[in-house]
C-alpha cells in the first residue's frame, strides 16, 4: 500500500483533504484484493471524516472495522469516541474524548488542529444561539476552565456580569459582499426581459 | 474461424494499432459468430487471454473473458476472477466495450456476484464505478450497472462514494427496472447521509413512475417515502399526484398500513400518540428494517413542534417550550433549541439569564453576492431543463408510433373531428 499521498497531506497539515484521500486509497487497495484491514490507518481515516464534520461517513467507516482491530488498537476506539460524542451532540464530552487519550505522533497534528477548529465552531455556535449565557456553561462549551473561557470571550467583546456570573454576547456584524458587478445585473435584466416577452 | 487461436489472431489483427472503426465492427461480427465455441472451449480461451492486451484489444478481451468466466466458479477461484475482471474494467477502452454493452454488463455482474460471494463488497465499489463511467455515453444516461454500483456501496457502507453518481441528472433510461432500483438504492444512500430532501425526491420517483403491475421495489420505496417525508417536511399526504400510475394509486397503501397509521398519528402533533403507534407496529417496522428511520421520525416531531411555536410566539420561556413539546426539563428544551439553531432549522437566541428564547426572522435578505449567484445558477438550471422538455416534447410529437396511437384514439372518441389528424400518421 502506498501511503505517500496521505503522509504528504498530513505533513503539510492539509487535514481537510485526509478523508477524501483515505476514501480513494481504501477503494483502490480493496479492488486490488489486498487484505488491508490490519495495516489500514483507521484512526487517521476516522479523524479525517471528523475534521470535515462528516460524522455520517465516520460512523459508517466505524461499522466496517473488524472487531479484532477495535480490540487491539485503542487509538481507533478513541478516535471514534470523538465522533460518537459529535453524533449524539454531547458537546462537552467531545473535549473529554480529545484530551483523555495519548495520541500517537501521526495523529497528534490532526487532533490538535481539530481541537482548535472545534473550539472555534463552538464559539460561533454560542455567538449565534445565545444573547446571555452563564460563565459555567460557556466554559463547558468551549472546553476551558471558567477563567480562560471568560478571557477568551471578553476578548471578542462580550461583557461579564460578575454578580450573576453571566456573560452577555456581543453579536458580530457579518459582512457579506453586496456589491454587484454590472454583468450580473445585465444577466438578471435579460431573464426578466425573457420572461415578460 | 474454428479455433480459439484463430480468434485470438483475428483480435490482434483487427483491434491492434492502426485498426479502423470498420475493422472493429468486422471483428465484432466475427466474435458474435464464434461466441458459442469460445464458451464451449473456455479452458483453452483462458490460457490465451494473456496474449491479449485489455487496453488495446478491449473488445476481443471482453468476449474471451466473458467466455472463460461463464462456467460455474468455485469459491476459491472467486477472488482471482474478481481481480482479473477488476483489472480489465480498469484498463479497457470505453469506445470498444460500448460496442458490446451486454457482454460488458454480464462480466461486471459476475464481478459483483464474486465479491458478494466472498463477502467483501468493498472490492467491487471502485471497479463498478469505473464500469458505469465507461459504459455510459453521457452522464445523463442511466445504465444497468448503476443499481449494481449503488447496491455495492450500500453493502460496503461507502455511502459517500455512492453520492457521486446521484448528483448527475438522469434523462435517458433503458429498462424500467434499472430506474426503480437506482432510485430506491439512491434513496437509501441519501437517507444514510441524512440528505432527506434528495432522498424523498428519489423515492418519489419510484412511487410515481409508470408501472403496469405492482412491484416489490415500489412497495418498499413507498414505506420509506412516507418516513422520509415526515422527517423532511413534517407531513405526508396519502393522495397521489395525477401522474402516478393507477396501479400505484390503488395498491401501495394496502401494503403499507402501519406506515399510513404512523403518518396519521404524526399529524396529531402528540408525542405520546406517535410513540404508542410505534410500539404497536414495532415488529412490522423491525422486520422491514426501518426501525432506525422510524426513531428519527419520532425525534423529528420535537423539532416540528418547536418550529410550530416560532410561528405563534416572539418570545417564550424554556419552561413553556418544555411543557408544550413534552420535554422533561427546561435544560432539555434548551439543548433542542440549540441543535436546531446549529442546523439552521430555526432562527432564535437563547437568553439564559431570563430563561427565555426569542424567535427571529430568517436573516437572509437576498441581496448578497452569494445569494444572487445561487439564484442565477438556479435560473440557468431551470432554463436548461425547460429547453430539454421542449425538445423531448417535439421529439415525441414527431414519433410515428405515438401519433398513430393518439390518432386512432381521437378517431374513436370524437369521430366528427376528422380533419385534426392527418391520414398519413395512421400506421
Amino acid at each position: 500500500m502506498d501511503f505517500s499521498s496521505l503522509t504528504e497531506a498530513l505533513d503539510s497539515q492539509n487535514y481537510a483533504k485526509i478523508a477524501n484521500i483515505c476514501d480513494t486509497l481504501l477503494l483502490q487497495v480493496a479492488a486490488q484484493g489486498t487484505a488491508f484491514q490490519d495495516e489500514w490507518p483507521y484512526a487517521i481515516h476516522l479523524l479525517g471524516h471528523i475534521f470535515v464534520n462528516d460524522i455520517n461517513s465516520a460512523r459508517f467507516l466505524w461499522k466496517t472495522i473488524p472487531a479484532a482491530i477495535k480490540e487491539s488498537r485503542p487509538e481507533v476506539v478513541a478516535a471514534w469516541k470523538i465522533g460518537q460524542n459529535l453524533w449524539t451532540r454531547d458537546y462537552v464530552n467531545v473535549y473529554e474524548a480529545l484530551r483523555e487519550f495519548k495520541w500517537s505522533p501521526e495523529a497528534q497534528g490532526i487532533v490538535a488542529a481539530f481541537s482548535e477548529l472545534y473550539t472555534k465552531r463552538m464559539f460561533d455556535l454560542l455567538l449565534s444561539a445565545y444573547s446571555t449565557i452563564s460563565i459555567q456553561d460557556a466554559a463547558l462549551f468551549l472546553g476551558m476552565n471558567e477563567d480562560d473561557a471568560t478571557n477568551y470571550v471578553v476578548q471578542q467583546g462580550w461583557t461579564m456580569d460578575s454578580s450573576s456570573r453571566m456573560l452577555t454576547v456581543k453579536k458580530q456584524a457579518v459582512k457579506a459582499e453586496q456589491k454587484l458587478d454590472s454583468s450580473k445585473l445585465q444577466r438578471l435584466t435579460e431573464y426578466v426581459f425573457h420572461l415578460e416577452h | 474461424m474454428n479455433s480459439v487461436e484463430a480468434v485470438v489472431a483475428q483480435i490482434q489483427g483487427l483491434s491492434g494499432s492502426g485498426s479502423t472503426a470498420q475493422d472493429l465492427v468486422h471483428l465484432h461480427t466475427l466474435l458474435k459468430q464464434s461466441d458459442e465455441f469460445l464458451s464451449s472451449d473456455s479452458g483453452r480461451a483462458a490460457s490465451l487471454l494473456s496474449q491479449l492486451d485489455p487496453c488495446i484489444h478491449s473488445l476481443g478481451y471482453l468476449y474471451i473473458l466473458e467466455a472463460c468466466t461463464s462456467d460455474p466458479i468455485s469459491k476459491d477461484q472467486s477472488s482471482e476472477i474478481a481481480l482479473s475482471i477488476a483489472g480489465f474494467v480498469d484498463a479497457c477502452k470505453a469506445e470498444q466495450i460500448r460496442l458490446a454493452p451486454d457482454k460488458f454488463i454480464s462480466v461486471c455482474r459476475r464481478l459483483k456476484d464474486q465479491v458478494l460471494l466472498v463477502e467483501t463488497p468493498i472490492r467491487g465499489v471502485a471497479p463498478m464505478l469505473t464500469a458505469v463511467r465507461k459504459l455510459q455515453s453521457s452522464s445523463e444516461q442511466l445504465t444497468t450497472l448503476h443499481p449494481d454500483f449503488l447496491l455495492l456501496c450500500l453493502l460496503a457502507k461507502c455511502y459517500k462514494t455512492g453520492l457521486s453518481v446521484l448528483e448527475d441528472d438522469v434523462y435517458e433510461v433503458d429498462q424500467p427496472r434499472d430506474f426503480f432500483l437506482y432510485c430506491y438504492y439512491g434513496g437509501m444512500i441519501c437517507i444514510g447521509q441524512k440528505q432527506f430532501h434528495k432522498a424523498s425526491e428519489l423515492l418519489h420517483n419510484v412511487v410515481t413512475a409508470p408501472m403496469s403491475t405492482i412491484n416489490a421495489i415500489a412497495v418498499e420505496a413507498y414505506k420509506k417515502y412516507i418516513l422520509v417525508s415526515l422527517i423532511h417536511s413534517g407531513q405526508f399526504s396519502t393522495s397521489f399526484p395525477k401522474y402516478a400510475s393507477s396501479v400505484a394509486q390503488r395498491n401501495l397503501k394496502n401494503f403499507s398500513q402501519p406506515y399510513i397509521d404512523l403518518a396519521n398519528s404524526y399529524s396529531t402533533g402528540k408525542i405520546s400518540e406517535l410513540e404508542s403507534c410505534v410500539q404497536t407496529n414495532k415488529d412490522k417496522f423491525e422486520s422491514d428494517n426501518s426501525l432506525g428511520l422510524v426513531k428519527q421520525v419520532v425525534s423529528s416531531m420535537y423539532k416540528r413542534n418547536i418550529q410550530r411555536l416560532t410561528q405563534t410566539y416572539l418570545t417564550l420561556s424554556l419552561q413553556d417550550i418544555a411543557n408544550t413539546v413534552q420535554l422533561k426539563s427546561p435544560k432539555e428544551a434548551e439543548m433542542h433549541v440549540l441543535q436546531m439553531i446549529q442546523d439552521g432549522e430555526i432562527y432564535a437566541t437563547i437568553n439564559q439569564k431570563d430563561g427565555m428564547v426569542r424567535f427571529l426572522e430568517d436573516p437572509e435578505q437576498y441581496k448578497t453576492c452569494r445569494m444572487i449567484e445561487q439564484i442565477d445558477s438556479s435560473i440557468q438550471r431551470i432554463m436548461a431543463l425547460s429547453k430539454k422538455l421542449t425538445a423531448m416534447d417535439e421529439h415525441m410529437s414527431c414519433d410515428p408510433l405515438y401519433l398513430g396511437k393518439v390518432g386512432r384514439e381521437r378517431q374513436r372518441h370524437d369521430f366528427e373531428d376528422f380533419d385534426s389528424v392527418p391520414q398519413k400518421f395512421n400506421i
